[in-house]
């Protein structure tokens, strides 16, 4: 259990810059899910946090230590990595008893320490299967058993998840958390998915081409996205964004139609182009055109039983507006939508979150 | 019951393999049968009676039991050699990103291409020159009376060393490739799981690299076992002394001899010779059929 900072890493590989300056911390216990989409850095940055990738400049720090140049087994930290690499000619209980066995500890002892996490993690039937012989979710609990026994400060898992199918996801998911609490370790967990991310973490970093975009509390980012990427990153199915512009009042300024922008003092930014955020859920039906913000064309219709999705076409913008699951509607339908004026985000042209 | 009838061109066809099969099969039984039979002759018989005075005179008379050893001492070194420096060299060739990685591995491909035939004039001649300066040292470092027996094992030419790398030489290409083309199947992960739970380089190396190439290993040494067992021009050219002679140059010397030639010893001899070559194939097909799956998501 440890708290980690980083303070403005970077990472090249020859001229190419993927991690530039990255700080965040995470504090004692936390559960930190660093997301984004592939190729924004985030499995690059939890590499060189276990040390298996040098940092070409900036500062990482263990509970206030610089740990840069230490070597990866030295740092107190274990990972679970996302093709489990579970030794294939080892049973699992070696498997899991490898890194005591490295320390010349009495094999009596690493029998016990093995039978403990085995337990824990349910896999005291299984100890002497070769990993070939298990199933995915199976792979993945040796997989985290392997990382636990050695008691580390920090536990990395770098999409550890990725390749289950959806239903062992999900209750993988739930196991994680009841590991988290039990055993209480700081995690650092990469994933693409922000499902996973909302789901499981105490803290989300936001990275977005090898820089962090925001960071924060998972329903922090949610309420308060400081970027039209972050906004649209976090929260399924993702907010919609309209461009338009200021106009006086304040009001927002769309194409064939406006709304009031409640509570913001946006006096001297009248005639700006800005972009409204707004969520799927944000948005309703309403039965007749006076008490709408604007009319617009169904798409598509997704129904998914307990909700519907609507694909709607308004002027040159498409919206995603999400209904409850006994909505009928059909593609060409024209469907009145008043959105909830309180929950509008407004973005500058740089896609910076303007305050209100 | 129902008989299976064969078709007329079932028939012509397994027939035609039946007499190929023989036709294969009969060199192999003439040897095994003129090596016990106390009249060998140059032709298939069956013996009059058993004897084993062959493989008695392969011992005794003979100094087939030398030229064995001697084999085994080269052909088993080179192997070793082969795997060793196969196997260090054919894992940085599967983990190096360098420029130059696709031109070595087909730079040494040539080397197999190329008849060593070709070169052996040249071969001998680098040989030659290091086998003197090999002398030099071993000569001042030891009695006079030991130089001979020290340059029989560490010698260029004529002695052990210079044979074993010679061979070695020959099968480690192949050897690179294919233990190189394996290792490009192992992942890295696993070096990288290993790293994080505390392995240094050499237990890296001893409880996962080897258990997962084994495979790979396995494969390159049976190859360069059977190829520099089977050699036959390397030993010609490279050894003189009858005491350093190895079998395969013993029997093509038993055969030339001038009206001399002993059908049941040669035939002892040859099968004396074919031994470690099956052993070495059927101790080696455990490895060859033993596959790792399930470490990583597929």
């Amino acid at each position: 259990m440890a708290t980690i900072s980083l303070r403005n890493v970077r990472k090249s590989f020859g001229t190419v810059e993927v991690v530039k300056g990255v700080s965040f911390e995470v504090a004692n216990g936390d559960f930190a899910v660093l997301v984004g989409p592939s190729g924004c850095g985030k499995s690059t940055l939890l590499r060189m946090i276990a040390g298996l990738e040098s940092i070409t400049d900036g500062d990482l720090l263990i509970d206030g230590k610089r740990i840069n140049d230490v070597p990866p087994d030295q740092r107190g930290i274990a990972m679970v990595f996302q093709s489990y690499a579970l030794y294939p000619h080892m049973t699992v209980a070696e498997n899991i008893g490898f890194s005591l066995d490295l320390k010349k500890i009495p094999k009596a002892d690493i029998a016990r320490e093995v039978g403990r996490v085995a337990e824990l993690l349910q896999l005291s039937s299984l100890l002497d299967r070769r990993p070939a012989a298990l199933s995915g979710g199976q792979r993945q609990r040796v997989a985290i058993g392997r990382a636990i026994i050695k008691q580390p400060r920090v536990i990395l898992f770098d999409e550890p998840l990725s390749n289950l199918d959806a239903s062992l996801r999900v209750q993988m998911r739930a196991e994680l958390q009841k590991l988290h609490q039990e055993l209480k370790p700081t995690i650092i967990y990469v994933t693409h998915d922000q499902v996973e991310a909302m789901t499981m973490a105490s803290k989300i970093v936001v990275l977005n081409q090898g820089e962090v975009a925001q960071w924060n509390a998972p329903i922090e980012l949610y309420r308060h996205p400081e970027s039209t990427f972050v906004a649209t990153f976090i929260g399924s199915p993702r907010m919609n964004i309209i461009a338009g512009r200021l106009d006086a009042g304040p009001r927002f300024v769309g194409t064939g139609w406006s709304a009031p922008l409640l509570g913001q003092n946006l006096d001297g930014s009248v005639g700006q182009p800005v972009s409204l955020g707004i969520r799927p859920e944000d948005i309703r039906l309403v039965d007749s055109s006076t008490d709408a913000d604007f009319d617009a064309t169904v798409v598509i219709v997704e129904r998914l039983g307990a909700e519907t999705y609507l694909n709607v076409q308004q002027g040159s913008d498409s919206l995603l507006v999400r209904l409850a699951g006994d909505m009928v509607a059909r593609p060409g339908d024209v469907v009145h939508l008043k959105m909830d004026h309180q929950a509008f985000h407004l973005f500058d042209t740089q896609n910076r979150a303007i305050p209100g | 019951m129902v008989i299976r009838k064969f078709s007329r061109a079932q028939a012509t066809s397994y027939g035609f393999l039946f007499l190929l099969t023989i036709f294969c099969l009969l060199p192999f039984l003439w040897v095994f049968l003129a090596s016990v039979d106390p009249n060998a002759r140059q032709f298939l018989q069956l013996p009059q009676g058993l004897t084993e005075t062959h493989f008695v005179k392969i011992f005794t008379t003979e100094n087939g039991g030398r030229w064995f050893f001697n084999s085994l001492v080269v052909v088993g070194c080179a192997t070793a050699v082969v795997v060793v420096v196969g196997g260090l060299g054919g894992y940085a060739l599967s983990r190096t990103n360098a420029w130059w990685k696709r031109p070595f591995l087909y730079a040494i491909i040539l080397v197999r291409v190329l008849p060593p035939t070709a070169l052996i004039v040249p071969l001998y001649k680098v040989m030659l020159t290091a086998n003197n300066v090999m002398r030099g040292f071993v000569q001042s470092i030891v009695p006079a009376d030991w130089v001979r027996p020290t340059m029989q094992i560490v010698g260029f030419v004529d002695g052990y060393l210079g044979l074993i790398l010679v061979m070695a030489a020959l099968q480690l290409p192949l050897a690179l490739w294919i233990i190189k083309t394996f290792f490009d199947l192992v992942p890295k992960d696993y070096e990288e799981a290993a790293i994080m739970d505390g392995a240094n380089v050499f237990q890296r190396i001893r409880r996962i690299l080897v258990p997962l190439a084994l495979p790979g290993l396995g494969a390159a040494a049976l190859l360069t076992f059977i190829a520099a067992w089977g050699d036959f021009l390397m030993p010609l050219t490279f050894i003189s002394s009858a005491e350093l002679q190895l079998l395969p140059i013993g029997l093509f010397r038993a055969f030339l001899r001038v009206n001399d030639v002993d059908y049941g010893f040669l035939c002892a001899l040859a099968l004396l010779y074919t031994l470690p070559a099956i052993i070495a194939f059927s101790y080696s097909r455990r490895f060859l059929v033993q596959t790792f799956a399930g470490g990583v998501k597929g």
